[in-house]
Order: C-alpha cells, then structure tokens, then sequence
C-alpha cells in the first residue's frame, strides 16, 4: 500500500463497525455460493440427461410391453406395425428391441462351498441402451467367459431376503462380480457350457441381460422355438412424464415399468433444487448488496468530514473512488473466489461419490459456473463502484 | 492569466451594492507571476472572495478565468486537479486534519499528486518556521500559531501558479510572520507563481505589484 493510501485509511476508518462488516460479508459469500451452486447443478443435471455415459441415472428410458390379459396370454408378441409406429412417436428418441433368448439355459456354482443352480433365461437389448459402464460387453466363443448384466433388484432379493432365511452370507455387488460360474446352455443339438461372469447391475431393464453376440449364437443354434417377434422394447423419451407418451400407452394397452417414473421423480427433485438454490441465491444477493451498499455508505457518511476537507484539498473524487474501491473490493473478490473454490471442491467430492452409484458428472467445476463467478464479480463491482461515486461526487 | 470579471457574491449583494471596491463588479485581469494584496475590514467578503477564487463556492454573479477557463464550469475531477496543479491555498481557519499529525496532514498534500518536493525539504521548511519539533504531534493539539505554518508548509508542498492566502498570518508573531513570508516568497519565485493575499491591513511583506481594496 502506498503512503496516500495509507494516509487515506487513517483518515476513511471502518466507522460502520467490524460486525456490520462481518454480516455483509458473510451473507454475500452465501448469496454467491448459493447461486453458483444453482448454476453447477443446473449443468450436472444437462450432463446426467444428456451424456452418453449417464444413461442409467436420471435419463429415461422406458421398457414396454403389452398389457397381460386373460385375452392375450400367449399372444404378447409386438407387431411390427406396433414397433414401427412406437418409433414413430414425437417422444420416442430411440427404440431398442429386447430379444430374448429361445433356448433354456442354466447357471451353477464352480465352487463347492457356495453350491447353487438354477434354470435361468436370458434377453439382449442393443449395445446403446444397457446402463453398466467401462465393460468390455461384447462377446464371442472364444472369450473366456459370459458377461452378464443382473437387475439390482435381484441382489437386493438375494441379500435382504433369501440369504437370510437360508443361513447364506450376502453379497456385495463386488464380490458377485468376482463369482464365476458355469453358465450351461441346452438345445436339441446338445448342450454348451462356459463360464459366466457379472458385470453390473441395471435399474433399467428387469431381466439377466447378455451381450447380443452371445444371444444371436445361443438363438441361432440351440433355439428350440422359431423366431418370433419380441415381446418387450425399450424406448429412450426426452420426458417420461409427456401426457402424449402415457396417453399412447393407454390406448394401444401398453404398459411399461412403473420403476420408471423415479427417473422423472429425480428430474423433479434437480428442478427443485436449481429452483430453490436459484431463487434463495438471489434473494439473498439482493439483501446481501443491499447491506453491502448501505454498509458503503454508512461508513462514508461517518467519514463525511474527512471525505469533504479532502476534496476541498485537491483529492480527486476519482482518486478516493479507487482508494475506497480498494478497501471494499477485494473482500468481495476474495469472498467469490473462495466461494468458487468451495464448490469446485464439493463438485469434486460429489462426482467421486457419484461415481461409485454408477452416476457420472465431472469432477471439475464447470466453465458455466466460472462464467456466472465471473458476471458475479463485475457486478458486485459495479454496485460497489455506483455506490461509492454517488456517495463522493454530489458532495464535490 | 487568472481573470476576475464582474464578481459579485448572491448572498452579500444586498450589503455591497453601492460600496467602493475595487474588485467587487469590477474587470480585474491579473498576470501569471504578480504578487496582488487584498486589504479589507472584517467582514467585507475577503473569505468569500478566496472562497470564490478556488471555486469552494458559486453563488456569486460574474466569472473567474484561468487560463480562460471558468473555474465554476469545472467538473469535480478538473477541479481536482487545478487544486493539484495550479492553485494552491492557504484557509483563515486552517482546515487541518486534527488527528494526523502535524508532518501527516503537510504529506497528504505533498502526495496526492506527483510530488513537487520530497519529504526532506518538508523538514527543512519546518525547521525555517520553527516547528520542526511538532511535526509528529497531532495537529488538534498543536497551537493556532503552529496550526497555521503547518498550513502554510502544507500549501508549499504542492505545484501551484497561484497561492491564495487567506489572512494567512493572523495567529503569528511579527518575527514569524516575516520568516514565513520569506519562505512563501521564495517558494513563489522558485514556481514563478503569483499570489493573491488578503488581510485586514496593508503591509510591506512581500514586493507587491498591486495592491487593492475590497
């Protein structure tokens, strides 16, 4: 700090008091965190929607299948027409046919001391629509084993119920992925065995779900049934929540997972929350520059004599904008900063716990929110600098 | 050039109107460099006259050129820095800082614009004046005597090319008085700068080359 302006500090002294100070700034700090943590949730909800990677968290994807009648048992098998005219809807992104698998199959343990076998049956969906990430899921005869998606909800039954009442030791989702198994597939040509791993889990389609490459070669040599059409599809919708999209379902007595509406239930949650953030954030600014400003002017009102011989003397209003700009802005600057800083931390800590749900948003902060620090700090400047000028000029 | 054209004050129009002076509604062109006494009885507009010339107050008829600029026009920041620059002054009530210290309130002057000379001089010329010793005290506890050649020390610490002095001896002794004028007139010569003085009686101090009655 130079000499004036350590004269000027001697002269401008903090009259409006250490607390005053301390609740302005306090309350801006909150005020700007709250807004940029409006704007960093804002674009972690456009990332889950929109990335490829996220399509098992708040995306929605639909399962859909006919309504099971008295009249239709037997008969649930889609149409063409039907698929073709899903496809055809305003709210359907993509459609991906579930195939199932038309040869009978089992799973057993390898292992003695876990022994378990059951008849199992197994459905592929297209490559684009399965929610395990960093799989290799693909597979040919030659790998070493089948990799297999299970429905979370199997492992929830398995741990929460049957391994109770049969004396077993749960399972966490990593020890099952270490578990290999014989997978055995039968037909009339004979019978097939490889070994079968788990590689995920999935919240998005309820059945064991294998790569199509191993379907394709199950259905085209041990299918014991002819080919049929599917009797499931899974469809990706911008809003799940769409009236055209239930009001479809209805009439052509389709009907799909009610699972599925907690995606758009999460939707609603992000919304509330950028909402809440949002408006509470700006609320608070408003008061908060509202107390800064009056803070300001309180302690230039208390310096309204020393500010006036000062100008008498030749001190340039301009000269004592600046000084007073310097006492009063870097505290802001500081405080959006660290408020910054505290976010990108969270953002941090949020996408590594996220992570582990199988829910990715960048770890680092994103350039939307720096954008919104940045007009932030321009215009606590600029209230800052109106403030100080109207308070200095009239009075020259 | 500094140009007095037609003053007259608003609120003392009433009481001057019909008065002799020879400022008061008067042309008076005053040359860079000419030293101008201004002799008056207590209350005949001298403060309200210097107040005038460094553009404290505008409620007055007429106009103050310098440099054929009206000094009323002026906006704040211009103002400012013909306050810096070009006009320097010393007040009748002093106007110190009373809690900066003595040396403080000469400084503030001394660097609000780019220095005309450096804080040894500053001592120099309190040793000249005789208070040297009350440089780091606070001026409010300071005598009026010492309060006043702080003032003057502080208006020769800036560039100026006119000084206006406002009764600028009134708390001083005659010996002082004199030392205080010499070193005003020298600092005058070293800037070739002209003053503008107003006291209640006439002089000798300095080498006038006008003399008027308000």
């Amino acid at each position: 700090m130079n000499n004036l302006a350590l004269l000027l500090k001697k002269l401008i002294r903090n009259s409006a008091g250490h607390a005053r100070y301390t609740i302005a700034i306090t309350g801006l700090s909150l005020a700007v965190f709250l807004l940029l943590a409006a704007v960093q949730i804002q674009v972690n909800y456009n990332e889950l929607l929109h990335s490829k990677s996220n399509q098992d968290s708040v995306a929605n994807f639909l399962v859909i299948n006919k309504v099971l009648t008295d009249a239709n048992m037997g008969k649930t098998a889609l149409e063409d027409a039907v698929i073709n005219d899903i496809k055809a809807q305003s709210f359907t992104q993509s459609v991906g046919l579930l195939t199932p698998g038309r040869f009978k199959a089992s799973i057993q343990s390898n292992s003695d001391r876990f022994p378990f076998y059951t008849d199992i049956s197994f459905e592929s969906v297209p490559k684009e629509f399965i929610d395990v990430s960093g799989t290799e899921w693909t597979w040919n005869e030659a790998a070493p084993y089948v990799p297999i998606i299970i429905p979370n909800m199997f492992l929830d039954f398995y741990n929460f119920q049957f391994s109770l009442s049969q004396d077993l030791p749960q399972l966490t989702p990593d020890i099952v992925k270490m578990i290999v198994f014989r997978v055995t597939v039968y037909g009339p040509k004979g019978t097939a065995s490889f070994n079968g791993k788990i590689v995920g889990f999935s919240d998005r389609v309820s059945s064991m779900l294998v790569p199509s490459e191993f379907m394709e070669w199950g259905n085209r040599n041990f299918a014991s049934e002819t080919l049929k059409n599917p009797s499931r599809l899974i469809i990706r919708t911008k809003d799940p929540g769409d009236p055209a999209l239930t009001n479809y379902l209805r009439k052509h007595q389709l009907t799909t997972d009610a699972e599925k509406t907690r995606f758009s239930k999460y939707r609603k949650v992000v919304d509330a929350v950028v909402a809440i953030s949002g408006v509470t954030g700006a609320l608070m600014l408003l008061f908060a520059l509202l107390v800064f400003t009056l803070f300001i002017q309180l302690t230039i009102a208390s310096c309204k004599e020393e500010v006036n011989l000062l100008i008498v003397l030749g001190a340039a209003p301009q000269q004592l904008s600046r000084f007073l700009m310097s006492r009063f802005f870097p505290a802001n600057a500081w405080m959006i900063a660290v408020s910054f800083v505290a976010l990108a931390i969270l953002q941090y800590l949020m996408s590594r716990y996220l992570e582990s749900r199988h829910i990715f948003v960048s770890g680092i902060i994103s350039l939307y929110t720096l954008g919104a620090a940045i007009l932030l700090a321009l215009l606590i400047w600029w209230v800052n600098r109106k403030t100080i000028r109207d308070y200095i000029y009239p009075r020259s | 050039m500094l140009i007095l054209n037609n003053l007259m004050p608003e609120p003392l129009r009433e009481r001057l109107s019909g008065k002799e002076s020879s400022i008061w509604n008067r042309s008076l062109q005053f040359a860079t460099g000419e030293w101008i006494k201004i002799t008056a009885p207590s209350g005949t507009g001298k403060t309200t006259l210097v107040h005038m010339m460094y553009a404290l107050r505008k409620d007055y008829a007429g106009s103050i050129l310098l440099h054929q600029t009206n000094i009323r026009s002026l906006d704040p920041d211009s103002l400012a820095c013909v306050r810096q620059q070009q006009i320097s002054i010393i007040f009748q009530d002093l106007k110190l800082f009373p809690h900066l210290t003595a040396r403080e309130n000469i400084e503030l002057k001394r660097i609000l614009q780019e220095p005309f000379c450096d804080a040894a001089q500053v001592t120099k010329m309190a040793e000249q004046l005789g208070i040297a010793g009350i440089l780091d005290q606070p001026a409010r506890i300071c005598s009026y005597g010492e309060q006043q050649r702080i003032c003057i020390i502080r208006a020769l610490v800036q560039p100026f090319e006119w000084l206006i002095m406002d009764e600028p001896f009134s708390h001083l002794d005659i010996v002082n008085t004199k030392i205080a004028a010499a070193l005003i007139a020298e600092e005058c010569r070293k800037r070739k700068a002209g003053f503008v003085i107003t006291d209640l009686d006439d002089d000798e101090l300095f080498p006038y080359t006008q003399k008027l009655h308000l």
